[in-house]
């Protein structure tokens, strides 16, 4: 049996704090193409810190993709 | 919630037994919709609670009108045979109230003397003046649902739906304290807060309300008009009850009430004048609502309600016309 | 369906169809073609337990010795905790643990925010409690409103700005997109918070044995929270086990533990006795999550025919203190020429959550209200413009179908031009608007027993949330083995079952059902096995229906499903299968029509009747879909008429957090609610959850604005925002 993986866009092992959350990382869905090309760029992604399990982490500043990234000084950085 | 101790009083005498001068001290408690709400949040934080669900409950014929003990139910009330044919508009009033759970268990007492529902009133992190504090959150935040009569240096609006066609009835409430029993007309019972701005009501805290006596109907005519946003579980944003005696279709008399307008229930004098004498007429009506708002003075974002309140007078005026007496 | 495709493709169009759009009719678990429980309408296994009050909720969970917690939350829209006293608490009696949530020298960032914690022998000692902690604040510059964050002299209150603006988005040549439009609408719209306002409130009852942990979560997500709990505490994932038995609705926003759940875990230990940690109304509205704002100042397009040329738009939106508030625009409409550039503005209130389709209400609202604003210009019915300028026709794109049935349905044509000229107040008219989603879930595992005295056990690890998830089991098992719903044992919402994904994004269904047909049918497979000698054909001639195990065509030749179960002796079936592809799909298409009344001497809209179209693949409970539009529909009327969470611009206090202020439509504010479930069983399954919430919001604002012959271009529709309207109509205003 293969077994399922999550596929975050959003958040991936190896560039992300291995402690921040969204929801899609908990979700196993099957892209749709069409809503894919109409789409666009938008983000609506809620993200948490499991750590804190807030929007922010440790250090109180937030938590999400840009600012959850190795080499951003956040000494809760995993 | 704060502690306290509870009285369950078996009558008017026990119940005044266990009151006390002292304002917020002790409560009495009807049907509890509105105190336990107001327990729960800490806005009340009584050290004993009187449970006076022991008052007269009934309703009876008094001198040509009705005597309505304080412990009724809204349910019994606008349920009564006399009370919705003779008193349309208290009928319709008590059955818009809230929910069928809070007309259950909802006392007229508790109606009359429930506190009013400003939203910062009403959340604890406002210490508004009208809880001691230094000023009313309303005059710059969020008031569409205030004042746009009388108001300040509070501008709550009234929040009892019976009061308003109470006072269009010409009613009046038995009063009973330490100091004997009076009867005082529903009109002259409420309070402005330029006056009275840590209560509502001329009632001292060791008083209690026991009845409320309706003259006789004299065969008016009367209705009550409620705006509402949402059909059900939604407070009024304006409402108006009227009574007219007729003499065929010319007003002889009329008395035309406005409720959650003002921080009482605001008669109309002005809107009165217009109609006595008058047939009535759509044009009337429109001409009388437009007198009972016309020194509406709205705040920031309750400009709309002096709309939806010229709407409901005309309304009722129309409805009480078309009533049979 | 392949012409439309073709005629699309030759056009340089994209077709729509997304891979895989269409079941695998070849699959050897394939959905039978004819069915006997499959999109009927089948009655909820749980309703009866629900309706008498029985079924469990986390909330409802006792366990012997269980205290009761509160969480201490912050008074400040923003500050600096300087210290925390938790003594005068920990020495009340009754109370068995505190512990501080922010630690001193941290900042809290909006009212609401956790503070600190207290578990007690009572809900009312451990509220006492609470109140006792002292807790000394530094005061900071706040953001109460959009506004006040957006100018520039305001205070920098989050780190990096208050304002965050995305790239642009471009396409085609926006000038001559312009110089193509023989009419230009420039227009501002907007939308405000909503809350999820889940009836069932978030949180959970703890208890731990030794260094293992139970949760009764509720959740949306039994697995996730397990992991949550897991990374948060630093204990073994192996240790912990997460139950949600039944569920009062999530919403998209109870994908963890969160604060309270941690935090209960924590008092559980510390206390060493269960506790119950389960948030109330008001913590529900400030803390758990909310669709976040969206305003949008657009100009665009429309040449003299009737097409689409240009759309320019600027948008922003406020996902409260730190959070994203993102959403697609335009939505669906074809706009050639077109640029978009959003800003999240942030300001001091509870964060945004996922909430029931992330960002489509929103962009649906907006670009919805414009399309009528540009039919109104070319004087086009709105249905005839908008079928113009859909994206191709597609299994995944049918709106152009839709809207046509739809409107005959609802009774269109009988649609007056915008503005009703009847006399008297009450002005009635219609509107219609498009959705679409995703909707395609994987990865769900199951377990299936089938047991000698002819029992059946269906396990999975996936979560009811009041959708009907554990009837969909039910009705798939029992579809496969022949077997009455009721023959079917249903085990759900625990992390110690096989792994199914978080309920988010409507891809339960999806995920789920293959997965159960799958297990069953395997099951079913392993059942033949041990009865072929006895029938004497080989174990894939046979089947099962009508409570037989028997022959393939040949029912008599065969045994009772009891009498084949007891053939297993002593030793049970158990196989265990997941989801495989080729049994369900994605990408959802739908249309809602909208007819409302509105007063326009009181201001005051009452939505008369709503029709949706809606597909969602396969239809496994005809029933339980038509109950996720019928939800969904009602909470696009709250979208639409009521709801909204209201701050203090001066505090950032909320003055509505209840359900008093916090208008949700009641049961006389529902409208006569008709569905049409497309079926279309050639794709598998598809989720449902989410879409039919899309449009219902913008199609009643477009009724509003037919009905009276002003836009409201905010939501929601006040009395105050339609008699704002009339009086500007009469002011001189244009439409
Ligand atoms: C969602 C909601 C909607 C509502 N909508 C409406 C509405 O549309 N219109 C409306 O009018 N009301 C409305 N109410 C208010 C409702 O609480 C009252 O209408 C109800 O009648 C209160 O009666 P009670 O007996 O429960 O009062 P209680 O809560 O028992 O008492 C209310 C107050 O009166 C005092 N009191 C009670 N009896 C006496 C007495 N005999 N003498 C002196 N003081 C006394 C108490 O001390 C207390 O301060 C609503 C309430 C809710 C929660
Ligand atoms: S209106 Fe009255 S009750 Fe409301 S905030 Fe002002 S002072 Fe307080």
């Amino acid at each position: 049996m293969t077994h399922p993986v999550p596929e975050s866009r959003l958040v991936t092992p190896d560039l992300h704090c291995a402690h921040l959350r969204h929801k899609g990382m908990y979700v196993l869905s099957t892209p749709d193409p069409g809503e894919a090309a109409h789409a666009g760029r938008w983000d609506a992604t809620a993200y948490w810190c499991t750590r804190t399990q807030k929007a922010s982490g440790p250090d109180g500043n937030a938590a999400n993709a840009a600012c959850c990234v190795a080499g951003n000084g956040r000494n809760c950085c995993h | 919630m704060k502690p306290f101790a509870y009285v369950k009083a078996a009558n008017e005498h026990q119940a005044l037994a266990a009151l006390t001068r002292e304002r917020g001290k002790v409560l009495p408690l009807a049907g509890g919709m509105d105190l336990v709400s107001l327990l729960k949040d800490h806005i009340a934080e009584p050290d004993r609670v009187v449970s006076v669900k022991g008052l007269d409950a009934t309703i009876t014929a008094a001198d040509g009108g009705l005597r309505i003990g304080a412990a009724t139910r809204l349910v019994d009330l606008h349920q009564h045979a006399v009370v919705s044919a003779q008193y349309k508009a208290l009928a319709e009033a008590a059955a818009e109230v809230g929910t069928p759970q809070i007309r259950n268990l909802g006392t007229v007492g508790g109606n009359l003397l429930q506190r009013p529902r400003c939203w910062y009133y009403r959340n604890e992190e406002f210490a508004c003046l009208k809880k001691g504090g230094a000023r009313c959150f309303s005059v710059d935040g969020e008031n569409q649902f205030h004042a746009i009569l009388g108001g300040g240096p509070c501008h709550i609006v009234h929040p009892s739906s019976l009061a308003v066609p109470l006072i269009a009835f010409n009613a009046a409430l038995r009063i009973v304290g330490p100091r004997g029993e009076k009867q005082v007309p529903v009109e002259e019972f409420f309070e402005l807060p330029d006056r009275n701005l840590y209560g509502e009501t001329m009632l001292r805290p060791d008083e209690l309300v026991t009845h409320v006596i309706l003259p006789p109907a004299r065969a008016a005519r009367s209705a009550t008009y409620e705006v509402r946003f949402k059909q059900s579980h939604d407070w009024p944003i304006a409402f108006a009850s009227v009574a007219l005696q007729m003499q065929g279709s010319t007003v002889a008399e009329a008395r035309v009430v406005l409720g959650a307008v003002a921080p009482i229930p605001w008669r109309s004098p002005a809107a009165e004048a217009v109609l006595k004498g008058q047939t009535m007429s759509d044009a009337l009506a429109v001409k009388a609502a437009e007198a009972a708002l016309a020194d509406a003075s709205p705040m920031s974002h309750n400009a709309y309600k002096v709309q939806v309140a010229r709407t409901a007078v005309k309304r009722a005026l129309l409805q009480a016309a078309a009533a049979t007496a | 369906m392949a012409d439309e495709t073709a005629r699309a493709e030759a056009e340089g169009q994209v077709a729509e169809v997304a891979a895989p759009a269409t079941a695998n009719p070849n699959s050897p678990y394939a959905w039978p073609k004819e069915s006997r429980l499959l999109s009927t309408r089948v009655n909820r296994i749980d309703g009866t337990l629900k309706v008498a009050g029985k079924a469990k909720y986390s909330y409802d969970m006792q366990r012997p010795g269980m205290l009761y917690a509160r969480i201490l939350r912050s008074p400040h829209p923003h500050a600096r905790v300087v210290s925390v006293d938790l003594g005068p608490a920990r020495a009340m009696r009754g109370v068995k643990a505190a512990l501080t949530i922010v630690q001193p020298g941290a900042k809290v960032m909006y009212v609401g925010d956790e503070v600190a914690a207290v578990a007690a022998t009572s809900e009312d000692i451990a509220r006492d409690a609470i109140r006792a902690i002292t807790v000394r604040y530094e005061v900071l510059p706040f953001l109460a409103t959009v506004e006040q964050a957006l100018r520039p002299e305001a205070p920098a209150v989050f780190e990096g700005g208050n304002v965050k603006e995305s790239q642009v988005e471009e396409e085609g040549n926006l000038q001559a997109g312009f110089a193509a439009a023989a009419h230009i609408v420039e227009q501002a719209y907007n939308t405000q918070v909503q809350t999820h306002v889940s009836l069932e409130t978030h949180g959970c009852v703890c208890e731990w044995d030794g260094d293992k942990l139970t949760a009764w979560a509720s959740t949306q997500a039994v697995h996730g929270t397990r992991e949550g709990f897991a990374t948060s505490l630093e204990i073994p994932q192996a240790n912990v086990r997460v139950i949600t038995e039944h569920m009062g609705g999530g919403f998209g926003s109870k994908f963890g533990p969160d604060v309270q759940g941690v935090t209960c875990a924590k008092l559980a230990r510390e206390a060493k006795a269960p506790v119950h940690l389960l948030l109330d109304r008001r913590e529900e509205h400030l803390a758990s999550g909310n669709r976040p704002s969206a305003y949008a100042r657009i100009k665009a397009g429309v040449s003299a025919d009737g097409m689409l040329t240009a759309f320019d738009g600027e948008t922003w939106g406020t996902g409260g203190a730190g959070a994203a508030s993102g959403f697609p625009l335009p939505y669906i409409y074809a706009f050639p020429n077109r640029r978009r550039v959003h800003k999240d503005v942030y300001i001091n209130a509870g964060q945004q959550r996922a909430m029931r389709a992330p960002g489509h209400p929103q962009g649906c609202f907006i670009t919805e209200m414009l399309m009528d604003e540009l039919a109104d210009r070319v004087k086009m019915d709105p249905i005839e413009f908008r079928i113009r300028n859909l994206p191709p026709q597609a299994p995944n794109a049918m709106w152009r179908e839709y809207f046509k049935i739809g409107a005959q349905r609802f009774g269109w044509d009988k649609r007056h031009a915008t503005g009703d000229q009847a006399p008297g107040p009450i002005k009635r008219g219609m509107g219609c608007a498009a959705n679409r989603w995703g909707g395609g879930g994987r990865g769900t595992q199951a377990q299936c027993e089938i047991l000698p005295d002819g029992g059946v056990v269906m396990r999975c690890g996936t979560q009811d949330l009041g959708v009907g998830t554990r009837t969909l089991m039910a009705i798939i098992t029992a579809e496969t083995l022949g077997l009455p719903v009721s023959a079917i044992k249903v085990e759900l919402g625990d992390s110690n079952l096989p792994f199914s994904g978080g309920s988010g994004g409507s891809t339960t269904a999806p995920a789920v059902s293959p997965a159960i047909r799958v297990t069953a049918s395997k099951a079913l497979q392993e059942l033949a096995g041990r009865v072929a000698p006895a029938l004497g054909v080989p174990a894939d001639q046979i089947t099962a229906s009508d409570g037989r195990v028997h022959v393939k065509g040949d029912p008599s030749r065969g045994l009772s499903w009891a009498d084949a179960c007891r053939r297993l002796q002593t030793t049970p079936i158990s196989v265990n299968g997941q989801w495989e592809a080729g049994l369900s799909a994605s990408g959802t298409s739908g249309v809602q029509f909208a007819e409302v009344e509105v007063d326009v001497e009181t201001g005051v809209a009452k939505v008369s009747r709503i029709l949706c179209v809606q597909d969602c693949g396969l239809v496994v409970n005809q029933l339980a879909a038509e109950s996720q539009c019928i939800g969904a529909m009602i909470m696009g009327v709250g979208y639409a008429l009521y709801e909204d969470r209201i701050l203090d611009r001066n505090t950032a206090t909320m003055v509505n957090p209840n359900m008093e202020w916090y208008l949700v439509p009641g049961m006389s504010d529902v409208p006569a609610i008709d569905i049409m479930l497309m079926n279309q069983p050639e794709r598998g399954v598809i989720g449902i959850g989410e879409p039919p919430t899309i449009s219902t919001a913008a199609a009643i604002a477009n009724a509003v604005a037919n009905a009276i012959g002003v836009r409201v271009r905010s939501i929601p529709i006040t009395p105050q925002k339609v008699l704002a309207a009339l009086d500007g109509e009469r002011a001189g205003g244009t439409l």
